[in-house]
């Protein structure tokens, strides 16, 4: 596993360094001057082309975008992520600020989501066909079809104006994580009850099911036990991308219940052309996708002991 | 092993929420006070760092600093730091300090404080609205201060009414943590980035203390979730009401207060790009186009009632008197076709216009500030011209950096723009926008309306006698407005506050960081 691990982590380099570039350069073909938007925003009249010009070359703008690139990536590389044009504070600080505002987020809507589908999907899959199997099958669809923002103003409607249970939005106190949590949690949860249903179904048809119920162990065993923990390999994958989502994505809910998170900071930047603070963002996103993804391969070998880890790849030792 | 995996969970989820401690913040907490207004602001976009730090300034004025003249909401300019002052020509302006004024950490008010302003914006470069220079301040005693442009600038007064030219104690400055230290009637507490900004009274203010103790100002940028919080109780006011939401706040009890006109929503026809975007160069095609627009319906039909047909664009108010020079245009469809005629464009294909085998479409662009701000409107108007046989492409902008890149190429015929008169100088908007030699001259390149309007409008720029001034406004925006059509004004907007009806005493302002707070008072 060590192999495994090492090789995984050297990985991460080329593949970080293959999404900063791309973004980098989508962002410096995106419409709009970063220098011109800076100066129009803290000026009290507008930039002449001389001052926009000057701020460029202050910024390193004039230079070409590869050789911008070569620069940022040589300070990244030693942990330097720049000074965001919007806010002139370091990158690495606006980042780690609003992480864990992100967190408070993700997480409870991560393990709401996980509490919600994989019973759901486990019912679903036992009463295969059946009204409950319908009625989860019709409400994952929804779930996952449901715009957040629509999802987020329905609930606030019900459950803050209404109801008054919690605040509208703002992060004052324990009770306002909440709604956003709920919102965020809805679209994964749907997808996971998918994912577990139609791993358990698979799983419920194998052989080894049928001798067990054979043997006269009771249903909570054969599914608890038997069958559920060999359905969790494609759930648990989902699960990560879905938390990498949770933690990065949540632009929309964050800024309609003004939460001060880290996907709202990644549309500021966009709307500021704040070039530093996008590829401080997207470089901080692709390290959490591509640790929540060891993570998630790593624990394979607990879910299943089977899978073994081979020259730099996972092998399942049944085949 | 199955307790240690539910124990390491159950400790992630522990440490999210410790590790999740307040975002960003300077100052620290109060304790809840009685007379507390919670006021529902927009998206936080303070700067926090160096020479351009806005905290409690721009776009939010927490009432912490001030500058030595202010704007009431007549687009009258008031003494404020600066009880009164006086034009000595040839270019020099002398400012009479307030007496007795204290800066919130018990520092006095003098004249180096005002220097210390007037240094700052020297630093900015080309001195910036000002134009002030590195000597451009002398200080004449302690309650004196002499303020020498760089160049000939006789609306210093009117533009010093900005948040730009606000106040800080000497020696104080904004970043790094650091509160902002003013003369303001209310003082600074609490700031949490993105979150809230919370100021209580001043109790040595200068003027009239103010009735609130505290005022917790929160950020809600989406516009939906401040109405939502104003309706479930958790704010008693609420800036930047959405028209649509106006009838049902008034239907569940809430007050809803409008200031005076203030902003306006125009089109600007390009009328200096080549081909394809020539058309506009025809006054006769710019003045069907005005024409063509019923702006009664755009009122009641698209904006909910919720604004008027000015068309000076500069607000009637700034004008004054002489806003009837600026007629605008009638709604005429009938001399809208008879213009289009004369100039060549005859009825072609599916209803458009055409003239040597072009059809009369025009790309109309919409983003100032953003095009979400505009909807319905592009589509208001798309399907107005199409009545006189106009084509209309709607090419939206998301964001300003975007449409201001449309700007730059010229690759637009319209441009769909919502503007602030911000300060009390009644030139600001044309020569900010228009006047050749003035700020913006991408605007001028592709706008220009040219020598005529520039000499109408001159006069605003050095005469002292204010009557002069909106005279000379006033004719240079019938020029650009009434004769030539460059600018094709839509409708005059106000700013719309929506509130408890506990909420007593706000005076409503068009410009929002000329907000007052010291009125305001909250019923028991």
């Amino acid at each position: 596993m060590n192999y495994y691990f090492l090789g995984r982590c050297v990985l991460i380099v080329p593949t970080l360094l293959g999404i900063s570039f791309l973004a980098f350069g989508v962002a410096a073909l995106t419409p709009g001057d970063p220098a011109e938007e800076i100066l129009r925003r803290t000026t009290d009249r507008p930039p002449s082309e001389a001052e926009v010009a000057q701020l460029r070359r202050e910024l390193g703008l004039d230079r070409p975008i590869p050789v911008q690139y070569v620069v940022w990536a040589g300070r990244a590389a030693r942990g330097n992520l720049g000074i965001s044009f919007a806010t002139r504070r370091p990158v690495i600080g606006e980042i780690l600020h609003r992480i864990p505002a992100s967190l408070q987020l993700a997480i409870p809507a991560a393990f709401l989501a996980l509490a919600i589908s994989i019973p759901v999907g486990i019912i679903s899959a036992i009463h295969r066909n059946r009204l409950v199997d319908q009625m989860v099958r019709i409400c994952s669809l929804a779930g996952a079809s449901i715009p957040s923002f629509w999802l987020a103003l329905l609930l606030i409607i019900f459950l803050a104006v209404k109801l008054s249970l919690v605040p509208v939005a703002g992060r004052v106190g324990a009770s306002s994580v909440l709604l956003p949590a709920l919102t965020l949690a809805v679209t994964p949860a749907a997808v996971l009850a998918r994912f577990t249903r139609s791993a358990m179904l698979e799983i419920l048809g194998e052989d080894y099911i049928r001798s067990a119920r054979a043997k006269g162990l009771p249903e909570r065993l054969v599914v608890g036990r038997h069958a559920l923990r060999n359905a969790l390999l494609p759930v648990i994958t989902a699960f990560g991308t879905s938390l990498g989502h949770l933690i990065s994505g949540a632009v929309v809910i964050e800024s309609i219940f003004a939460w001060p998170g880290f996907g709202k900071l990644a549309l500021d930047s966009i709307l500021q052309r704040d070039y530093p603070m996008i590829q401080g963002y997207v470089l901080f996103t692709g390290v959490i996708f591509v640790a929540l993804n060891l993570i998630i391969d790593l624990s394979y070998t607990r879910i299943d002991p089977r899978i073994r880890f081979s020259g730099g790849f996972i092998r399942d030792a049944a085949r | 092993m199955r307790k240690l995996r539910v124990t390491l969970m159950a400790g992630l989820f522990l440490v999210a929420f410790l590790v999740s401690g307040p975002a960003q913040t300077i100052g620290g907490p109060s304790s809840p006070a009685r007379q507390e207004l919670r006021v529902g602001f927009i998206d936080d976009t303070y700067i926090l760092e160096g020479e351009r730090a806005s905290l409690g300034m721009f776009p939010l004025n927490a009432n912490i600093l001030e500058s030595l003249t202010s704007l009431n909401s007549k687009y009258e300019v008031k003494p404020l730091l600066a009880e009164r002052w006086e034009f000595r020509p040839p270019n020099t302006w002398r400012f009479f300090l307030r007496r007795g004024v204290q800066f919130h950490n018990g520092q006095p008010f003098t004249a180096r404080a005002v220097k210390e302003m007037f240094n700052r914006i020297a630093r900015r470069p080309g001195g910036g609205g000002i134009k002030a220079g590195p000597d451009s301040t002398t200080i004449v005693d302690d309650f004196t201060v002499d303020f020498t442009p760089l160049v000939p600038n006789i609306r210093i007064p009117e533009q010093l009414v900005t948040w730009h030219y606000h106040i800080r104690a000497p020696g104080s400055e904004i970043g790094q943590g650091r509160r902002p230290i003013g003369t303001g009637p209310f003082r600074f507490v609490q700031y949490l980035r993105k979150e809230r900004i919370i100021v209580e009274r001043n109790p040595s203010y200068w003027g009239p203390k103010a009735k609130l103790e505290r005022i917790v100002f929160s950020f809600f940028p989406d516009s939906s979730a401040r109405r939502l919080a104003l309706e479930a109780g958790n704010i008693d006011f609420a800036f930047e009401v959405p028209r649509p939401d106006v009838k049902s706040l008034k239907a569940k009890g809430f007050k809803i207060v409008t200031s005076s006109v203030g902003t306006y929503r125009a089109l600007y026809a390009n009328v200096r790009s080549r081909a394809p975007y020539d058309l506009l160069a025809d006054v006769r095609l710019r003045r069907a186009i005005a024409h063509s627009i019923d702006r009664k319906k755009l009122v009641t039909g698209v904006l909910e009632g919720l604004a008027t047909t000015d068309q000076t664009m500069v607000p009637p108010s700034v004008l004054g008197n002489f806003a009837f020079l600026v007629q605008g245009f009638s709604y005429d469809a009938a001399k809208a076709r008879a213009l289009l005629d004369e100039a060549g464009w005859r009825p072609g294909s599916g209803g458009i216009r055409e003239k040597g085998g072009r059809r009369l479409k025009l790309v109309l662009v919409s983003g100032y500030p953003v095009a979400e701000l505009h909807r319905p409107v592009p589509a208001f108007l798309q399907a107005e011209l199409k009545e006189v046989g106009i084509e209309i492409e709607i090419v939206e902008r998301p964001d300003i950096p975007s449409y201001q890149a449309l700007i730059n190429s010229g690759e637009g015929d319209l441009y769909l723009e919502e503007g602030n008169q911000s300060d009390a100088n009644p030139g600001f908007l044309p020569y900010f926008l228009f006047y050749t030699g003035g700020d913006y001259t991408v605007y001028q390149r592709l706008f220009g309306p040219g020598q005529k309007f520039d000499e109408l409008l001159a006069p605003s720029l050095t005469e002292v006698e204010m009557s002069k001034v909106r005279k000379a406004v006033a004719e240079a925006m019938h020029e650009i407005i009434d004769e030539q059509a460059v600018v094709i004004p839509l409708v005059g907007l106000y700013r719309i506050y929506s509130m408890k009806k506990s909420v007593q005493g706000f005076l409503p302002h068009p410009v929002y960081f000329n907000v007052r707070w010291d009125t305001v008072s909250l019923a028991d």
